[in-house]
């Protein structure tokens, strides 16, 4: 949708489309995608591209336009020979002095605009969706993280009305306590959020339910920010362990509420070869 | 029929029921309330309840409470004082919200779907059939320039029509009446913080403002100026308010601190100036929904922490508004909340009038001989000198009289800094909520019914231990509304952090409001924040500047020797 600044894009496209015509000669091309490719990733998306990304695609932009222009000889010479006439050929001096004097204030602006970045404190990656153990106990009653279901799940087929009524516990359970966060419309943009980090998941986005399966998200309710493994920032997480104010079958039920809300279905279990 | 026919011009885009005040009220048709109902049954019903009377599931834990739609009183309206609303100003309110309550904005809802619910939610109060109760929304003009004239004309008008008796001086809700105000439904309900605009439930624009100046809030003690002020003055008062405000409508929360260094000593006696070159960053104050004690709805909802430092020590002040100082009773972070208090309804407990304090300011540093350092300290003598007479508002006296006898409460305001025992060096920091079992925290505690700070040790929140004064001092003062506290320490500590100039430590703060009954897990709080201590000199960037100019000089100078040399050989 709003994805890209179509603007810059069609720009770009432009001024290459008008190389075309011209038959420009490769150093002027190789410029143009480097400068082109540039001010994509610093321009080109409607929310900017962290810095550090930033340079991780230039980087690779400039390694893959070495690699064209070094993998012929006839190319290393389109590139270089320009260069060598413009610096080695006294007609040109007049115009090398600026270029000369122009590449220096350029790097020394660099680093004035790098000393201005405003302090950020340390950084450290977090793991947005650790793995569970492969076993909880959550109210002296273990569940299988990985072979377990969600146990009013089968009442979805064999029961429907009885279905229904775990649904709607759900969603007085979710009403009463989760929605101070995780929000009215489920989006994680709560009353409160405003005020955590990390933020509150969002149970719209699509990498969320549909990725995990219903035992993962009753051991992240049980357990919440202190039951989280060390890669997911436990000491931060503001979810509370659900296990202290709710029983297992309401942890349950608003497992199913978050689903039947969404419409989004749990992940289908992996079936093992092993199996016979 | 008729119905019908007017459902068709709805739905030929001519539905704005306001437009002609004569005609048959416009409800909809029957597919619109149809489809409304099927939104509403999907959205709404969890607050405002199946039947449009405020009681869904979730409203016994709001604060303030869902709207009942069977009243036909609506707080957020372009029509005279208890008039019903236009669909507009419906449509208006359902699309943007109502921020910091749990009634979200709907943008996502198309102009076809908000018309809908509009008329699924008039459905719900016989008012809206009624011919005569059909009145017209005002234009809101357009805004005449604001200047300091007006400031100053609206400030006059602010104090001659008593708008400081709900909220108070400066607008941080300390009116003498705030803590007793009570809705038509008999729910509590709290004076707009005029200092924090982006909390207003009607926007927080100089329109917004206008608006509720001229209208009012149906069901709220807030009233409708539209026929006793005129235009002009509205608007005077308009940017009175905007001022108080700092004229912005968003609260620009900071995650950094950034100590300042300064070259003098860090005298507490000196409070008052000791922060003038430090940055301020402003917190946002959530409640301790976590663990049992729970507060879902905290007296606060944000904090301004400045700090400085020099060699020797640390200072860090900290400002909240607060509808009373409660600087007597106790306060601990380990004190119990009975499990009837924990999620109990919103400002149930609250007791009516807790009475204005005398505004508790404490002394700076714990000394043997009281007098002495209450005469040494300017803020005690800024407080007690002039106006404290002329500042006391006549409500707030009888307030005094009818109220909670001499503002004694049982417990007291208190204000808590967080810092991990030992700075973390990964991911992996102590749990935000008093630490944990491996990862402990230090809290630099104040009760602001005590003179001395103490310093807390924590595994957990059920695992407190009081370890003393050691080297924190405190000072306190409360004005206006505003709780204004500095602590002081050692920039390094044994057993303690000790902070280093440009390094960064995790940072948190909880505070406790003592007349809202918040203690112990109860409270206010943060997250991990962090605090940043900025070298008194920023390294300049001339000497890297310099070092690549001359770095790809030497680069060119080589590339073009070179060129010239092959040049010439090939001309040879």
């Amino acid at each position: 949708m709003n994805l890209f600044d179509l603007r810059v894009i069609l720009g770009i496209l432009a001024v290459m489309a008008l190389l075309r015509l011209v038959r420009a000669s490769l150093l002027v091309w190789i410029l143009a995608w480097w400068i082109g490719m540039y001010v994509f990733v610093s321009r080109g998306f409607a929310t900017p591209v962290p810095a550090s990304a930033q340079n991780i695609y230039l980087g690779i932009v400039t390694l893959a336009l070495f690699a064209y222009v070094t993998s012929s000889g006839e190319r290393v010479r389109s590139f270089v020979d320009p260069l060598v006439t413009f610096a080695g050929d006294g007609r040109y001096t007049l115009a090398l002095v600026p270029v000369l004097l122009a590449l220096p204030a350029l790097a020394a602006y660099r680093e004035y605009v790098n000393a201005k970045v405003p302090v950020e404190p340390p950084f450290f990656a977090r793991t947005v969706h650790p793995s569970p153990p492969t076993e909880i106990t959550v109210h002296d009653v273990k569940v299988d993280m990985v072979g377990g279901d969600n146990p009013l799940r089968h009442l979805e087929q064999s029961d429907p009305e009885k279905f229904r009524q775990h649904v709607e516990n759900g969603k007085a359970v979710y009403y009463e306590h989760c929605f101070f966060c995780h929000a009215d419309a489920l989006g994680g943009d709560g009353m409160y959020a405003h005020g955590l980090n990390p933020a509150p998941a969002n149970f719209i986005d699509q990498g969320v339910l549909p990725n995990f399966q219903e035992t993962f998200f009753f051991w992240r309710i049980a357990k919440g920010g202190p039951g989280m493994p060390d890669e997911g920032a436990p000491g931060d997480s503001a979810m509370p362990e659900w296990e202290r104010f709710l029983s297992n079958e309401e942890m349950w039920e608003v497992v199913l509420f978050l689903y039947d809300h969404t419409g989004y279905r749990p992940r289908a279990r992996e079936v093992h070869a092993e199996g016979h | 029929m008729r119905i019908a026919a007017i459902g068709l011009a709805c739905a030929l885009g001519v539905g704005v029921a306001s437009a002609d005040a004569s005609a048959a009220p416009d409800l909809g048709s029957d597919a619109q309330r149809a489809a409304g109902k099927e939104l509403y049954t999907r959205n709404c019903a969890q607050c405002h309840g199946d039947k449009g009377d405020g009681n869904g599931v979730a409203a016994p834990h709001l604060m303030p409470r869902p709207r009942d739609f069977t009243s036909g009183k609506f707080k957020i309206r372009t029509t005279p004082s208890g008039k019903l609303p236009t669909d507009e100003d419906l449509k208006h309110i359902i699309k943007v919200g109502m921020p910091y309550t749990s009634m979200p904005a709907w943008p996502e809802f198309s102009d076809e779907q908000l018309m809908s619910l509009v008329s699924y939610v008039k459905s719900f109060s016989p008012d809206f059939a009624r011919a005569e109760n059909q009145v017209e929304g005002m234009t809101i003009p357009k805004p005449p320039a604001m200047t300091a004239e007006s400031v100053a004309r609206g400030k006059a008008s602010y104090a001659e029509l008593g708008c400081a008796r709900c909220h108070g001086e400066l607008g941080r809700t300390d009116g003498g009446t705030a803590p007793t105000l009570k809705d038509d439904f008999d729910h509590p309900i709290l004076p707009a913080d005029l200092s924090r605009p982006w909390t207003f439930r009607g926007g927080a624009r100089r329109e917004d403002i206008f608006r509720a100046m001229t209208t009012g809030l149906n069901g709220t003690p807030m009233p409708a100026f539209g026929e006793a002020l005129t235009e002009e003055q509205r608007w005077d008062i308009t940017d009175y308010i905007f001022a108080l405000g700092g004229s912005s409508e968003s609260p620009d929360y900071a995650t950094l601190l950034t100590a300042k260094k300064i070259t003098g000593d860090i005298d507490l006696a000196a409070a008052d100036t000791l922060f003038d070159q430090a940055p301020a960053a402003f917190f946002p104050i959530v409640g301790q929904i976590m663990q049992p004690g729970r507060a879902f709805h905290p007296a606060s909802n944000g904090l301004t922490a400045r700090a400085v430092y020099n060699d020797a020590d640390l200072a860090i002040e900290l400002r909240w508004n607060d509808m009373r100082g409660n600087a007597s009773g106790k306060n601990a972070p380990d004190l119990a909340v009975p499990p009837e208090e924990d999620a109990a309804e919103p400002m149930a407990a609250k007791p009516a009038g807790a009475a204005a304090d005398d505004g508790g300011w404490g002394d700076a540093e714990e000394k043997p001989a009281a007098g002495k350092a209450a005469d040494a300290d300017p803020w005690g003598d800024a407080e007690a000198k002039p106006g404290d007479a002329d500042e006391k508002d006549p409500w707030a006296e009888d307030d005094g009289a009818t109220g909670a006898g001499d503002g004694a409460s049982e417990f007291s305001d208190a204000v808590a800094l967080q810092f991990p025992v030992v700075l973390p060096t990964s991911i992996r920091k102590p749990y935000f909520l008093f630490g944990d079992k491996d990862h402990p925290v230090h809290l630099w505690f104040a009760d602001l019914a005590r003179k001395t700070p103490s310093l807390w040790l924590g595994h957990g929140s059920d695992k407190m231990e009081n370890l003393g004064a050691r080297d924190l001092a405190v000072t306190s003062r409360f004005e206006k509304g505003e709780w204004r506290v500095v602590f002081k320490r050692r920039l390094r500590s044994t057993g303690a952090l000790s902070f280093e100039e440009h390094g960064f430590a995790p940072i948190a703060f909880s505070v406790w409001d003592g007349a809202s009954r918040e203690r112990g897990n109860k409270r206010g709080l943060t997250t991990w924040w962090s605090i940043y201590f900025e070298p008194a000199e920023k390294p300049s960037p001339a000497g890297s500047m310099a070092a690549s100019a001359l770095g790809v000089l030497v680069l060119e100078a080589a590339f073009v020797a070179w060129a010239r040399r092959r040049k010439r050989t090939e001309a040879a």
